[in-house]
């Protein structure tokens, strides 16, 4: 009797165990949530800048090591330290291509489904979703820019592309199937309200992944290298996503005219890029989940709009004439519409998970009385973490906007409610200047590109 | 004693197998790690393209009795991937110099050969019998340039790469493309079922 028991709470001590190991280097996020983590890199303090980098440095070799990479590249991009991040980036698109090669059957993977299984979502290696790996692309194209090599701006271009028809080709089939699995083991319209939720969060955001931003920022690049067909093409692309948009209209007319060898003399485009905002992190709230024992509250990632800040665009002016950027992405509803989209597997764990913490419980009791229940309650109270990872280092809003101006050294001043700035920029003729505009600690941080122009 | 044993023979076991090595290999083997561009693609589109170039009856012709000077322009990276195109045209010409029908004059070296030239003609250091001439450089009749561009497609178990690379010899003089060559390449790379 007393080796039985001795065997028993030995399982019982493994069970509690062996998720942490399974989890291995997730622990990151797995009972600290992510949103708090990232914090110390949306709002950095000021002169922790090489702090902040080494951490990303030492979490980007755990398992949710990609995530944390995304972050340090673009913290990198944002401080000015192109080469660091275009390293940074490279290594996070290797990674995305080693994912993609991955066995579909992974002992491995296993070995984290059931780490996700007892504790929660948080033990599953990060997987970047399409609307990250586009901006992951976007931004490896601007630090190529940014270093004059306009093959490798060309090539991360072509790439940020192609995952966008890639994840358009296998979205349809993949979020049919995904909503008739949830269907055969849970009654969904019992979530409608949070369905409603979420669908109020992603707006009128089309896709999870369709980013007109990269697709006006590809076509500017393809029309100042005379590449007029592959311009109009995502011109067009944009227009589709932005449908009513009179500006984007006057582009694709503008190329459609210039494709006619209609070209104006004289003049070059100066265009603004303006990242405004920090994206909104994934919320918590308590969803009951029904088990064979009744109802569970159990903790579940969700986005609010309420708490979301509104768009605001950006003024330049140069010389007499003045333009404004326009919202091209909504980026919290592209992170709104991806949870969506991954809500009905992540309800079948749920489920799974509260019928076997229940189960857990309930033998701790038995078995242990007091002191094993209120042990394993705990361990469920700690363990009951929604999983918000997302990468929070992107902006709320992409906008762009363009001017035609004349020929020169032209000055931009560029107005917004985050403040101001200005700066002095290159014009050549049929030539694209860029100025790429962030917002850090409360102000505008602007950088000139290398002026685009000529055949590729 | 014999489980201290066992955990030595284990813990010996388990480091020689974590140990990195370093082994040659053949530089010529097929070579799939991955289906991005790779040492093979390179060493078939040079062979391709020298061999189809060498046999080319109105080149065969031309390099009868002389032997043509040419000059690389470049290849265009048209593809989705960081590829190194210069390597591609620098085996190409390596080829061609070594069959001993074509010579090449090297552009990417153009300022450096000025510079050189400048020192030994002006810096007083050099003795003039000795000093190459200024003008006296051979102009190249031919230009070699390409184009290398790809299709990838991929669903979730499968990704396939085209590759189509295309050569142009074109006479500087008139104008006309002499000679064009291509060498398509298709790569499939399909995920197992059951991995670590």
């Amino acid at each position: 009797m007393e080796a039985g028991r001795g065997w028993e709470s030995k399982t019982l001590c493994l069970m509690l165990v062996l998720p942490f190991w399974l989890a291995g280097c997730a622990m990151g996020s797995l009972f600290q949530p992510y949103p708090s983590q990232a914090q110390s890199w949306v709002h950095p303090a000021p002169g922790r800048d090489a702090s902040i980098v080494q951490h990303l440095e030492r979490a980007g070799k755990g398992r949710d090591g990609v995530l944390y990479l995304q972050e340090l590249g673009l913290l990198q991009q944002r401080l000015g330290n192109d080469a660091a991040s275009r390293t940074v980036f490279a290594d996070v698109i290797n990674h995305y291509e080693h994912t993609d090669a991955q066995a579909l059957i992974r002992v491995t993977g296993l070995a984290s489904q059931t780490g996700a299984l007892l504790i929660n979502d948080n033990a599953l290696p990060y997987r970047a979703p399409d609307y990250e790996r586009i901006f992951t692309y976007s931004y490896q194209a601007l630090n190529y820019w940014a270093a004059g090599d306009v093959t490798g701006t060309a090539v991360e271009l072509r790439r940020a592309a192609q995952a966008q028809r890639m994840a358009e080709q296998r979205r349809e089939k993949e979020l049919a199937k995904a909503d008739e699995d949830a269907a055969s083991v849970l009654d969904l319209s019992q979530y409608q309200g949070y369905f409603e939720g979420l669908d109020l969060a992603a707006g009128a955001v089309k896709s999870s992944f369709q980013n007109a931003w990269t697709f006006y920022l590809s076509a500017l690049f393809w029309e100042a290298h005379g590449e007029y067909n592959d311009a109009l093409v995502d011109y067009k692309k944009a227009l589709e996503l932005h449908p009513r948009a009179d500006w984007l209209k006057a582009d694709v007319q503008r190329v459609s005219r210039a494709l006619d060898g209609y070209r104006q003399r004289g003049i070059g485009t100066v265009a603004v890029l303006y990242e405004q905002g920090e994206v909104p992190a994934r919320q918590e709230v308590s969803l009951p989940i029904p088990t064979p024992h009744g109802l569970f509250l159990v903790a579940f990632p969700s986005y609010s709009v309420t708490s979301w800040s509104a768009a605001r665009p950006l003024t330049f002016h140069v010389g007499e004439q003045s333009a404004q950027t326009r919202v091209l992405a909504d980026v919290g509803a592209l992170a709104a519409r991806n949870l969506r989209e991954q809500a009905p597997g992540m309800l079948i764990r749920q489920v799974l998970r509260a019928t076997g913490k229940y189960n857990l419980q309930k033998k701790a009791n038995d078995d242990f009385g007091g002191a094993g229940a209120f042990l394993t309650q705990l361990f469920n109270l700690i363990s009951e973490q929604a999983d918000r990872r997302s990468w929070l280092g992107l902006p709320a809003y992409v906008q762009a906007g363009r001017i035609s101006v004349p020929v020169g050294e032209q000055q931009v001043l560029l107005s917004s409610p985050g403040g101001d700035a200005s700066v002095t920029v290159p014009v050549m003729e049929r030539g694209l200047t860029l100025i790429h505009v962030t917002e850090r600690a409360g102000r505008l941080v602007t950088r000139v590109l290398p002026v685009q122009e000529g055949p590729l | 004693m014999r489980v201290v044993m066992a955990i030595m023979l284990g813990v010996a076991l388990l480091a020689s197998g974590c140990a990195s090595k370093v082994e040659y290999g053949d530089p010529q083997a097929r070579e799939t790690v991955t289906p991005d561009f790779g040492s093979s693609d390179l060493q078939m589109i040079a062979t391709k393209m020298v061999d189809d170039m060498m046999v080319f009856p109105p080149v065969v012709e031309l390099t009868r009795n002389r032997r043509p000077v040419l000059f690389v322009d470049r290849v265009k990276n048209k593809t989705s991937e960081h590829v190194d195109t210069e390597s591609i045209t620098d085996t190409i010409q390596s080829r061609l110099i070594n069959s001993g029908k074509f010579r090449f004059v090297d552009m990417t070296v153009v300022d450096r050969v000025r510079q050189q030239l400048e020192y030994q003609q002006d810096s007083g250091m050099v003795d003039q019998s000795t000093a190459a001439q200024m003008g006296r450089q051979i102009g190249a009749e031919f230009m070699l340039y390409g184009n290398l561009s790809s299709i990838v497609k991929r669903d979730n178990s499968t990704k396939d790469v085209y590759y189509k690379f295309t050569l142009k010899l074109l006479n500087i003089q008139s104008g006309i493309i002499e000679w064009s060559g291509e060498k398509e390449i298709r790569k499939t790379r399909s995920r197992s079922l059951f991995g670590l």
